[in-house]
Parts: C-alpha cells; structure tokens; sequence
C-alpha cells in the first residue's frame, strides 16, 4: 500500500476498519456481557472520533488537493483500487459521522433491551459503511460501501424499530436499492465510455472527473446518479420512505439516518453528479430548484400536521434538506459553502431533536404530541435543551442552522431571487412548526400523568452536551468549517463556470419569463 | 482412438471407477440386521463418492496442460476451459454429496445408487464441457438428463418425488427432441458434425434461414436446460419435488453445464449468426428475468422461491450471452463464467440450508415462509448463513453475487446493451423484496403463538454439512471481496480457449 507523504500511517484504514475490528472483539469475546461490549463500543467509537478531529488538526486548509491519500491494487485487471483521501468536504461529513456515532451509542445505553450486542454491533458496521462512502476515492470502492451500509440499517429499523418497524425497513431498503443499482449501471457506463475513447481502465474518481463525457452520456449518467442521490437525500417526489423510516428507527437509528445518511445523498451530487458532469448538471439547474422548493416548503406544510412528534422532525428534514439541495444548485461560493454547512447544522440539530424525542419516549412511551403538556415542569433540564435545538432548527442566530440557511438564501437570491422568496416561507413555516410543537408539548396544560417524571440524567446530558457545542460554535464561529470548504468548493465552482457562463443567461432568461419581474 | 487420448478424460474416468466401485459395494454389503432397507450410515459409499469428486478435481488440476489436448478425432478436448469447468462442477458435486447423508438418513433412503447417479450427472456435465462435437455434446447431455431423471425420482414412494421425475423426464426429453432436431439440421447444412467445420460451413451461409432454424432449435433446446423462460415451466415442480441436496445440485451443475455449451458451440459452431442469436438471448433474458423474479415475488414456499429465483439467475446469465453475441466480444462471456462460480456457491448454501431444516424437522417443516418465523432467535448461526446467501443472492457488494452481477452487466454496458442492462438492475432490485422477506421472517418474525410445539428449530450445523455451509459461506465471501484470483482463472480460460 502506497501513503500519501501527509501521513506516516494508514489513517483512513483505520478510520473506516477500526469499528468494524471492535464489532469482530465484540462478538468473538463479549457474548453475555452488556458492561464489557457497550463499553467497548463507546470506546472504538471515541477512538474513531478522536482520530478523525487529529486528521481534522492535520488537515492542511487552502488546497483542494485530496489529502492523507491511501491506494492500493485491489482488482487490478479491471482498474479497480483501494483508493482512500479525504478534502475539506468530506473530512468535515467524517467528522459529523464520528461525533453522531459516540453520541448514539451513548444514546442508546439502556434503551435497547432486547439482542443488544447485535444492535451496537449493527451501529459499529454502519460507521465503517458511512466514513467509507466519504473517504473513498474508487467509484468501485464507493459504491460497495453506499450499499454495505443498507444491511445494518435494514436491521436496525427492522429489528429495533416501532410498531410499523418491518414495512418501513424494506421499504427503506428497496427505494435506496433500486436508486443505487441504477448508479451502477452508469458506474459502468462512463468507466467503459472513458476505456473505449483511449483512456485507460480505471474506477479513479479523481481520473474521471478529468474526462469530458459527450453530452447524450453524461444525460443518462446524470439522471441515475441524480436518481440515486435524490432517494438518498431525499428530493421531493422520491421522499416517501424517509417518514416511515425515521419515524420507525429506534433513536439511534433516526440520529443516523438523519445526521449521516442523507447527506451522503447530497455529498454524491457534488462529488460524482457535478464533478463528472457539471456541463449537464448547469443545465439541470432550473428543475433541480424547483423541485428543492417543493420540498422546502411541502416538507414544512406537512410537519406542520403531524400529531406525532418524532414525524414532525422527520417531515421538517425533508425541508431542510431542500435548502441543501437549493443552495448546492445555486453554483456560486455562498450558496455551495452553505448547503454543505447546512448538512453538518442539520446532521447536529436534526439528530439532537430525535435525540430528545427519544428521552422523552423512553420515560412515556408515546411520541403523540396530543399525550404530552406542561412538560417544562417536571423536567426542567430537558426542556431547556429542547427549546435550544429547537430554535436552532428553526434557524435562530447566534446556532448553527442560521448560518447555512442564510448562505443559502444568499446565493440562490443572487441567482433567481423568486426561489429564495418562496424558500424563506419554507423558514416562516419551519419556525410555526416547531415553536407550536415546542409549546404544546412542553408547556400548556400539565399531563397529570408525567408530573412524576424524572428529568435528564447525567448520561442523557453528556450525550447532548456535545450537540449543544457544535451548535453555538457553528452558529458563532463557522469560519472553522468554512476554512476547510473554501478550497474545494472554489475548484467545484471552477468545473461550473464554463457552462454557466454558457448556459447560466439562458436559465436566468427562462426564470425571469416564468415569473415575471422577479 | 489413440491410449494417448485417454489422459484428457482422465478426470471421467476417475469418476466412472468411483461411481462403479459404490455400486459394487452397495451391491456386496451386508444389509445392516434390524434396520428397515436403506437406512444405514453408508461411509462406504459416502467415502467412495467423495474420493471420486475430489478425484476429478485433483486429476483436472494436474492435467492442467500447457497445450490443449484435443483428442478422439478433436470431438473432445481437454484444455483449460474444460478444466475450469470439471473443477466446477466437482467442488459442486463434492458439496453436494456432504449435504446428502443426513438428509437422506431421516428420509430412510440412503441407498448407495445415489451416490453413483450423482457421479453419472456429473460424468456427463465434464464431457459437456469438453465436447466440441454436436454428437459428443448430444450423448453427454443424455448421460447427464438421465441421471438427473432419476436423481428427481429418488424418493419413489413420494408422490411429489414422482411428479416432480416425471415433469423433468417428459419435458427434458421433449426438448431433447427439439435439440437432436436442431442437430440434425445442422448436419444436413454443414456436413459435419465437430464445431469447427460445421462453424466454417455455416459461416460461409450467412443467417441464411436453414442456419437461423438450425441454431433456434439447438437454442430452444438448451434453453430447457438452463430453464430460461418460456421453457421453464418444468423447474419450480421438480426443484421442489426433488430431495433438497438434489435440488441444490440441479440448479447448480446441469445448469452451468448447458450455460458451458451455450458458449462453447454458439461461438465456434454458430459464430457466423451470433447477431441473430443475440437476439434470441435478448428475448429470452428479458422474458426469464421478468418471470423469474415477478413470480419469485409471490411465493410463500421457500423452495419454491429459491427455484424460481435459480430461473431469474439464469436470465442475467443469458443477458451476458446476448451481449457475446451482439458486439462478437467474449468479454461478456468471462462474466458469465464468473457469475456461474459465484452463483454455483451461494444457491448450494441457500438450498443446503433448507435441506439442514428439513433434517431437523423431516414431517414437519414445508419450506413454507412462516415455519421460518423467529429462526433468528432460536438458531442465530443457521439464520445468519441464510442471509449471507440470500443477501449474496441479492447482490450487495462484499458477496460474491455482487461480483457476478458486476460482472455480467460489464459487459452487458460495454456491447452497447444499457437498456437490457438497466432492466436487469430494476429486475434485481425486485428481487431484493422476496429475498428480504426470508430475512424479515427469520429475524423481525415472531411464530404464532397459538402452536409452540410445532416452532421449528435447527440444531447447530455437524458433519458433511456444516463442512459444505462453511466452503460455501467462506467462498461467497472471499470471491466478494477479493476476487481478482478468479478473474485471472477466467481471462486464462479464455486465453487458451480463443487463443
């Protein structure tokens, strides 16, 4: 195995293999033995987090180039490497991965009672599916990692989920399975299109983003990357698994899909719909906005409705997720920076507020908001770290969700001001959502029955305390973050430029004669 | 007939001896005193069996020759092509014959002529491989549809046994019928009988209609064999009524045997209309792939799923071999061999699996989905071992069903065919909702509490199975994760083979 000259050791490697070894020692040598194998999660976990912050401390910010590169020959005949690096971008989503990794297993310390070694090994083998898709440099490689982590989270739903769990499970399953097998067949595609036209044999990404694929190509290569994406993330009209899958999870299950999952859906777009084809993925601007907007705002208006506090949060991710996607599409530096510090925000607050949901679940057994009331009283600590995610949720200044919603704002105005109009409804109703949620359930008429309900425990505490962190230091001081984006996004943002310059003033034309004096 | 000829069947005539020497033994032992006819350990006749599978393998392997041996007036050839697929097919046949015992034990049929019908089949399927002579093709692909005949037909006094038998003999024998047919035309157009010259006569023909009959006969009638539909009508019946070690083997060894000479002869022999029977493929493809999967989707008998599963396998396949044809690249066709070694491994686990649950609970499981229900719990191990073939069967990355799929749908992209290989993908991802459902069954299931004494449960794994589940399980994994070895097999294969 070659080392890039950054690093002395294989970093990566053990980043993404490190979980999956404790995993193994758990199931080889803890059988029986709760204390011994949770503690033993928690500690890989912590491991892995704290590795990941030394690469971050590493992390050479100002170049796009990839760093801490690892490669080594795996099927050699078909161009097929172990190709491991990491930019400002994906260290940054391996981070979040790592921290929501500790946090769930602390999480879920005592609230899965049933086959609980195979419940913390299902999270341990998700963490090494999830940093593998993000420091994967081999569309090979990344694709059997995109798929690897379907198989824990099927069981994580299915086995310890709700009352619906088995239905939401495969349906979780098929969708995303159905969106990746089309991928592959464009994997293929462009991987023999780029040998057939003289280059050589390779699944490199950095190789392919090189190559300039004929449009017809890159049409149908676009589509089902973006198809596969989409379910991921997920996009309006293909978003249908994503309430029953949440809502069904137990809660380290819906901290996980939230937090990490999804935003593999909008990392692949920037790394594969608009690093291969960014002349295809300009001219997909206007149906991509459009059907963000949808989601902005369709995904609000239905959190809005829902009687169940734990679907509420889901449908307010589909929201949320929209402004990521608006922002991605808007091509300009605030918009793309935005969007990807709108997926940390939200992998945070979004995770916190499930988080939360499953404390109050675990004391109550019930998620209806009808059931809940006056809960401020009996559990004070709890409350007030509810009223803090939910604010930054709904985008208070000063906490993280405010400064990528607002980056995002600010680049789709500059781009089609009509967007950012109709999105920032989407924030009106985000903040009626969660504040009339937060109020009926946490003051209002006391419920007789949780008067005698303990508050958080230390544990619980220690679990939300570092959401709390991340939140105010993103929400107060996000240039940590933006610094390692800059010098990527500039080198996305330079693929685009050339088509937007061609294709851009016809787009702008076409919004400007759809909607008018916008 | 030169005595040199002899060394490139060898490996046939290892199992020939084996498969005379159990029924000799069978015929010579003692019946054991007290116990009721054909119950008995039978480590003879095991052992034997054993000898001459592993026999072949070792024989093949030795004989891997530098140089083909072309032999019997170059009607058989031995060369590495050949030698792929007698390892093939023995470690197949060896796998089966470690499920058989104790299923056949609880069954009160170990009878030692099973053992000696298995090494027949097989006998056939290597001089399959090997035959590049339409004659040689023709009498190996009887030696081996007899045998398997009466394989289905092992338990005589079981009415689906019987059913199941005589499915398979009418309808092979018709598409036997529909073959020699097709041969015979064959030879009226060309002349000859061995691949070259009738590959050379027919060439010079063009697609004339005389060839393009020709090669839709031979087509119609291999298409039997691989079960590809509309010709499949015959699998689910006998894949269900057969005894479950035989059912594994059927839809493993007979069936990559037929895929071997779907290759063999409709590249050298119809090489000059490979456009037109690419279009045969690509009907058939289409059609096995949508019946095998949507009808796999309604199933509630597991045995009955995994066959029809085995049908929409073997349309990927067939979608490989229309990719052969349409760009005239063998690219695909290394696929294929790649997905038939793949394939060979996980449908013997997923079939040997439910022989093992059928062993601990003989008159009362029914392969049906709900006797499955809370497996997990009670029998982690075996339920674990199911999911990894049934998930290898899916095709997630890190299973060598995957890499298969990989594969085949390479070279399916790669001959210009994106649109047969995106239905094969939307297909596939079909098929991981009845796969699933054996998963969710065996793990989010609980059994119905109105009848706990019927809830089934395995004991652990022991004997010759656990020995064919663990080669299985541990091929399925390392053919996923590190499979290039297998890749330089098959790029040598084909090597020699076109070379």
């Amino acid at each position: 195995m070659s080392l890039s000259s950054d690093i002395s050791f294989p970093a990566l490697t053990l980043l993404i293999f490190l979980p999956t070894a404790g995993a193994l020692a758990m199931l080889l040598f803890m059988r029986g033995r709760p204390r011994a194998y949770k503690t033993t999660a928690l500690v890989t976990s912590l491991v892995v987090f704290a590795l990941a912050v030394y690469l971050a401390a590493r992390f050479r910010t100002g170049t796009a180039a990839f760093q801490f590169q690892e490669q080594a020959d795996w099927i050699a005949k078909l161009g097929i490497s172990y190709h491991l690096g990491v930019d400002g971008i994906s260290l940054v989503l391996i981070l979040l991965t790592a921290l929501l990794s500790v946090l769930a297993i602390l999480g879920s310390w005592n609230s899965i009672k049933d086959r609980t070694l195979a419940f913390f090994i299902s999270l341990l083998i998700l963490e090494t599916g999830m940093i593998g898709v993000f420091a994967a440099m081999d569309l090979f490689l990344f694709y059997v990692f995109w798929e690897v982590q379907l198989i824990p989270m099927y069981f994580i739903i299915g086995l310890w989920g709700g009352a619906r769990r088995v239905y939401a499970a495969v349906k979780f399953f098929l969708y995303t399975f159905a969106g990746s097998v089309l991928m592959l067949v464009a994997i293929i595609a462009v991987v023999w299109w780029n040998r057939k036209n003289g280059g050589s044999l390779t699944f490199d990404i950095l190789t392919l983003q090189q190559v300039g694929f004929p449009t017809g190509l890159a049409a149908w290569s676009f589509a089902a990357f973006f198809i596969a994406f989409a379910i991921k993330v997920p996009m309006f009209p293909v978003h249908t698994w994503l309430p029953d899958a949440h809502t069904e999870a137990p809660t380290a299950g819906s901290v996980i899909l939230a937090g990490v999952l999804l935003k593999m859906g909008t990392y692949g777009m920037i790394r594969f719909c608009i690093g291969f084809f960014p002349e295809i993925a300009v001219r997909a601007i206007l149906p991509v906005l459009i059907l963000s907007v949808i989601a902005v705002i369709y995904g609000a208006a239905m959190s809005l409705v829902q009687p169940d506090m734990k679907r509420l949060v889901a449908y307010s991710s589909v929201s949320h997720m929209g402004f990521v996607t608006l922002g991605l599409f808007a091509f300009n530096q605030q918009g793309v920076e935005g969007s990807i510090l709108q997926m940390v925000s939200h992998g945070i607050l979004t995770g916190a507020l499930f988080m939360m949901v499953g404390f109050f679940y675990d004391r109550t057994h019930t998620r209806l908001i009808a059931d809940y009331g006056g809960m401020a009283r009996p559990m004070p600590v709890a409350a007030a770290f509810f009223s803090l995610f939910v604010l930054g949720s709904l985008g208070l200044p000063g906490l993280s969700g405010f400064v990528g919603e607002f980056l995002i704002l600010v680049g789709t105005f500059q781009y089609a001001k009509v967007f950012a109009a109709l999105a920032s409804i989407g924030i009106v109703l985000g903040a009626a959502y969660l504040l009339w949620m937060y109020q009926r359930t946490m003051f209002q008429q006391a419920n007789e029955k949780w008067l005698t309900l303990k508050d958080l425990g230390a544990r619980e505490i220690i679990t939300l305390v570092p959401l709390v962190v991340m939140a105010v230091w993103i929400g107060v001081y996000p240039h940590t973050f933006l610094n390692m984006l800059h010098a990527p996004v500039d080198n996305i943002l330079s693929q685009v430029q050339p088509y937007l310059d061609e294709q851009g003033g016809a787009v702008a034309r076409l919004v400007g004669s759809l909607f008018g004096g916008f | 007939m030169k005595a040199s000829d002899l060394v490139a069947v060898i490996p046939e005539l290892v199992l020939l001896v084996a498969a005379c020497a159990v029924l000799l033994v069978e015929a010579f032992s003692k019946k054991d005193s007290g116990e009721p006819l054909g119950v008995g350990r039978k480590y003879w006749a095991v052992g034997l069996a054993l000898l001459g599978t592993l026999g072949s393998v070792v024989a093949s392997l030795v004989l891997l020759p530098g140089e083909s041996r072309v032999t019997f007036n170059s009607t058989f050839v031995l060369d590495e092509w050949g030698i792929f697929f007698n390892v093939l097919f023995g470690v197949a046949a060896t796998l089966a014959v470690l499920m058989s015992p104790a299923y056949l034990q609880v069954h009160r049929r170990h009878l030692g002529e099973y053992y000696a019908l298995l090494l027949f089949t097989l006998i056939g399927m290597d001089l399959l491989a090997g035959a590049r002579d339409f004659i040689v093709f023709y009498v190996a692909l009887e030696l081996m549809a007899i045998s398997s005949y009466l394989l289905a037909a092992f338990f005589r006094y079981r009415l689906r046994s019987n059913e199941s038998a005589l499915k398979y003999f009418l309808t092979g024998s018709f598409a036997s019928a529909v073959l020699l047919y097709g041969i015979s035309l064959v030879y009226g157009q060309a002349g000859a009988t061995d691949y070259w010259t009738v590959g050379k006569a027919l060439g010079m023909q063009g697609s004339s209609a005389g060839v393009l009959l020709a090669v839709f006969l031979v087509g119609v009638g291999l298409a039997f064999k691989v079960s590809a539909a509309p010709f499949h009508m015959w699998t689910p019946d006998v894949y269900q009524g057969a005894p479950t070690p035989v059912t594994a083997f059927f839809s493993v060894g007979p069936k990559a045997a037929a895929f071997s000479v779907f290759i063999s002869a409709f590249i050298f022999a119809f090489g000059g209309a490979a456009k037109d029977w690419s279009v045969f493929f690509i009907v058939l493809a289409i059609a096995t792939m949508l019946v095998g999967n949507s009808v796999a989707l309604v199933q509630t008998n597991v045995k009955r799923m995994l066959a029809y599963s085995s049908i929409a396998h073997a349309g990927y396949m067939l979608a490989g071999l229309a990719a052969v044809g349409w760009k005239q690249d063998v690219f695909p066709a290394m696929g294929v061999l790649v997905y038939l070694a793949a394939y060979t491994f996980m449908n013997l686990g997923a079939f040997g699996i439910l022989g093992h649950l059928k062993t601990q609970a003989p008159s009362d499981f029914d392969y049906s989905l709900s006797k499955l229900a809370g497996l997990g719990r009670r029998s982690p191990w075996t339920a674990l071992l199911f999911s990894l073939f049934l998930i290898s069967l899916t095709g997630i990355p890190g299973t060598a069903g995957f890499i298969g799929k990989f594969w085949v749908f390479s070279g399916v992209v790669m001959a210009d065919l994106w649109w047969l290989a995106i239905i094969a993908v939307l297909l596939s991802a079909v098929a991981a909702y009845f796969y699933l459902r054996v998963i969710i069954y065996m793990f989010f299931r609980e059994p119905e509490a109105s009848e706990p004494e019927k809830v089934l449960s395995a004991r652990p794994l022991s004997g010759g199975m656990a020995v064919a589940m663990v080669v299985c399980a541990v091929a399925t994994v390392i053919i996923g994760v590190l499979p290039a070895r297998l890749w330089d097999a098959v790029t040598e294969v084909f090597g020699t083979f076109f070379g």
